[in-house]
């Protein structure tokens, strides 16, 4: 049998005929969806106190985006920042970022907002199924509490519980050398600084048992005179010291505790001390202190850490900050997961993202890895060393162990009741 | 009936139909509004818009219930952020402590804000002017550190996480944007209605008169104390509301809804609206709300452009925006008379 072409116009040319209709119609979108940049909403603290939080992740997205959009960009699609100011306002940092997906028609979202302003924004991207990276925030229940997970938030920021961990058991290691039993604390009174104390505490002793706590001290956050705070310390004659000020309460606290000649009668423990944020502004920078790494160009020691932290400061003419290298791992993150999914959709980078591992600078082995059951940051480097008065400020870091870090931070979760 | 009876009689009947005329009017005034708002979605599908009217009542019901305080008692308190946090507090902890229906939770809310503006009212209203002011400022900070160290129950600085359960209530779904917005415009009339009430009624007139003088007031035989500590209540009640909105939109309370800073933007949003008019605090709200927009979209230098803003209103005008227009209107109506 053979087939005969009938003349006119058969249904198959009909529904051809149709379809390239369709597409001549579509086509300009499908084109400009494709060919269209990508923007990417970041509400971030750009005033107030903590403005240096914002323009150091601010500073650190821009040298990392310029990076992909060189190479071809997310998937193809150029990015395009959108970076708004929510003066560490929560209900300011919601609003930014509703505007930014809803109005700006933002696709992604990088949340590089602190503290409360983090769950506010996660509670945006809970409603708006926006796919989310926070950057900022450190509290390990934004991650650790089960309740607060949803499949497109992820953090690529240090977990404060994984910080205490490393901290404790560096401390301990030392107070046993040089036998260290009577230990103050000097922290800020807020959530952090009570959490943040409280945990270090709790893996110092369960490492160093004979250790004990003979004097708390909790300064406000933002507090000008420390004068009483350093008296009452020296009044109690501990043989080492913990504190978690940061920023500008703890150098202003070590120019204070200068006068007095306190770095010279304990040893001091400070975790946030390891950033340049702290390191270059103190008057004098007493020897010896003991403190985490922050973000430092010299840890972990390989040139593309080095290599990164100077491009840093050759275009801003300044240091990266702690959350400088936070900010660049999640358009590093980003990036690479597009590239394997092919696509700069958010549903399918988060489905990419769980547990994937990438090559960074600032990786403990020169990779970190985006943990894919509770969608936090691990294998990032974390150490502690002593300070000297100039550069490179923190000649040596003891890295710490992620095995006993995931080992006690199971430990952890299981106590707190998150799994 | 004697004959100065008979004739207080007659005059006074014209006066209560007056009132009672003027009611509707508001009444029919806040039904068009409604109806205005609640049309909106059908127009437009930009959130934005909606994002934006939700705000508009909860700082609306806020910056007016501070009116009540300011504008008609001559209280200027500096603390009324206090019940605007009680409020997010308040209902947020409910909803995810008790999982009770919402309007449970709205009622509840509004009982513990009573409870706490009647206890701190009772202190505070015996002050006069900067010490009322900074006592109530002390009472916001001691609410303040309160949330900030109670953090098992609190969430502490972190503020409440985890959402605002949202249970679907009479077939209203809160999760639901335009639900919400709705929800919000029926409050913010409801409130702004019943504020309107409030300042029209024999007992709004004892207010002012407190204001203009306390002294002459008492020898009439008015309780002044009770007066000012009822406003101060009802003012609460009404700034916990709004509280309750804006904990809604962000789906969490934060220890800044009880800081300092929220009763300075509602004692800015009075100065930028005016408090000589009702309305007044609605159009600084809508002022601020636009400005800070389109401010933070440009640059993050907003502070520099909002002092100017204040400068400007302060030294400038002297006066808010709707008294200025208001002022205005009344010049050309008595030139108009005058001709």
């Amino acid at each position: 049998m053979t087939r005969t072409r009938t003349p006119g116009i058969s249904r198959r040319s009909t529904l051809a005929l149709m379809g390239a209709g369709a597409m001549s119609v579509a086509a300009p979108w499908v084109a400009r969806a494709q060919a269209k940049t990508i923007k990417i909403g970041m509400p971030t603290i750009l005033s107030g106190r903590v403005a240096q939080l914002g323009t150091s992740s601010r500073n650190a997205v821009m040298l990392e985006v310029e990076k992909v959009n060189a190479a071809g960009g997310l998937a193809g699609r150029q990015i395009e920042m959108v970076i708004r100011d929510s003066k560490g306002q929560p209900q300011e940092a919601a609003r930014v970022a509703r505007e930014l997906v809803n109005t700006d028609g933002c696709e992604l979202m990088i949340d590089a907002e602190a503290s409360s302003g983090a769950f506010a924004v996660h509670e945006v991207a809970r409603d708006l199924g926006v796919f989310c990276i926070h950057t900022n925030s450190e509290t390990s229940a934004l991650t650790a509490d089960p309740k607060q997970h949803i499949p497109n938030a992820f953090r690529t920021a240090r977990q404060g519980v994984h910080d205490s961990i490393v901290g404790g058991s560096y401390a301990a290691a030392i107070a046993k050398a040089k036998g260290l039993k009577k230990w103050a604390t000097c922290s800020p009174d807020y959530a952090y600084g009570r959490d943040t104390t409280a945990e270090f505490t709790l893996y110092l002793k369960r490492f160093a048992p004979e250790v004990e706590i003979i004097s708390e001290s909790w300064p406000k956050l933002f507090q000008a005179d420390y004068t009483e705070v350093v008296t009452k310390i020296l009044q109690a004659k501990p043989q080492a010291l913990y504190s978690c000020l940061w920023g500008g309460d703890l150098t202003s606290y070590i120019d204070q505790a200068n006068i007095y000649a306190m770095f010279g009668q304990m040893e001091v423990f400070a975790v946030n001390m390891a950033d340049y944020t702290a390191l270059t502004v103190v008057k004098n920078l007493p020897k010896g202190i003991h403190s985490g790494n922050r973000y430092i160009k010299t840890f972990p020691t390989t040139p593309e850490n080095a290599a990164w932290g100077d491009a840093y400061k050759a275009k801003f003419n300044e240091y990266p900050t702690n959350w400088s290298w936070e900010n660049a791992t999640a358009i590093m993150l980003m990036a690479e997961a597009a590239k394997k999914a092919n696509s700069a959709d958010g549903k399918k980078i988060a489905e990419v993202l769980k547990g994937l591992t990438i090559k960074c600078p600032f990786g403990a082995d020169g990779t970190v890895t985006m943990r894919g059951d509770d969608h936090t940051l691990v294998g990032y480097a974390i150490g502690w060393g002593t300070t000297i008065p100039q550069e490179p400020y923190v000649p040596e870091v003891k890295a710490g162990d992620w095995k006993t870090i995931f080992e006690l931070e199971a430990e952890w979760k299981k106590s707190k009741g998150y799994t | 009936m004697t004959e100065l009876e008979a004739g207080r009689a007659q005059t006074l009947v014209p006066v209560r139909s007056g009132a009672v005329l003027q009611r509707y009017r508001d009444v029919l005034i806040a039904l068009i509004a409604f109806a205005v708002l609640a049309s909106l979605p059908l127009f437009t599908g930009s959130k934005a818009l909606l994002d934006f009217v939700i705000r508009c009542s909860a700082y609306g019901l806020f910056a007016t219930s501070l009116n009540l305080l300011v504008g008609y008692t001559g209280l200027t308190s500096f603390g009324h952020g206090m019940f605007f946090g009680l409020g997010a507090y308040s209902f947020g902890l409910i909803m995810q402590k008790l999982g009770v229906p919402i309007p449970v939770a709205f009622v509840a809310t509004l009982a513990i804000t009573a409870v706490f503006a009647t206890i701190i009212g009772a202190i505070c209203v015996r002050l006069k002017e900067i010490y009322f002011a900074f006592v109530t400022l002390a009472f916001q900070m001691l609410i303040h550190s309160t949330i900030l160290s109670w953090a098992s129950f609190t969430g502490g600085d972190q503020g409440l996480r985890g959402g605002i359960p949202r249970p679907v209530f009479l077939g209203i779904d809160l999760s639901n944007h335009v639900h919400l917005y709705v929800t919000s415009c029926a409050l913010l009339i409801l409130g702004l209605l019943a504020m309107r009430q409030i300042a029209q009624s024999p007992f709004g007139y004892t207010l002012r008169m407190i204001r203009d003088n306390a002294a002459r007031a008492s020898f009439l035989g008015i309780d002044v104390w009770r007066a000012k500590l009822t406003v101060f209540v009802l003012a609460a009640l009404f700034a916990s509301m709004g509280g309750m909105v804006m904990a809604l939109f962000v789906s969490g309370a934060y220890p800044e809804f009880a800081y300092w800073t929220i009763s300075g933007e509602g004692i800015f949003i009075n100065m930028l609206g005016g408090v000589s008019t009702f309305l007044g605090p609605m159009v600084g709200t809508v002022l601020l709300l636009l400005l800070n927009d389109t401010v933070t979209r440009f640059t993050e230098y907003h502070g520099i452009v909002l002092g100017v803003v204040i400068l400007f209103f302060a030294l400038g005008l002297r006066k808010g925006l709707l008294d200025f227009v208001a002022e205005w209107f009344s010049h050309r109506h008595d030139a108009g008379k005058g001709r």
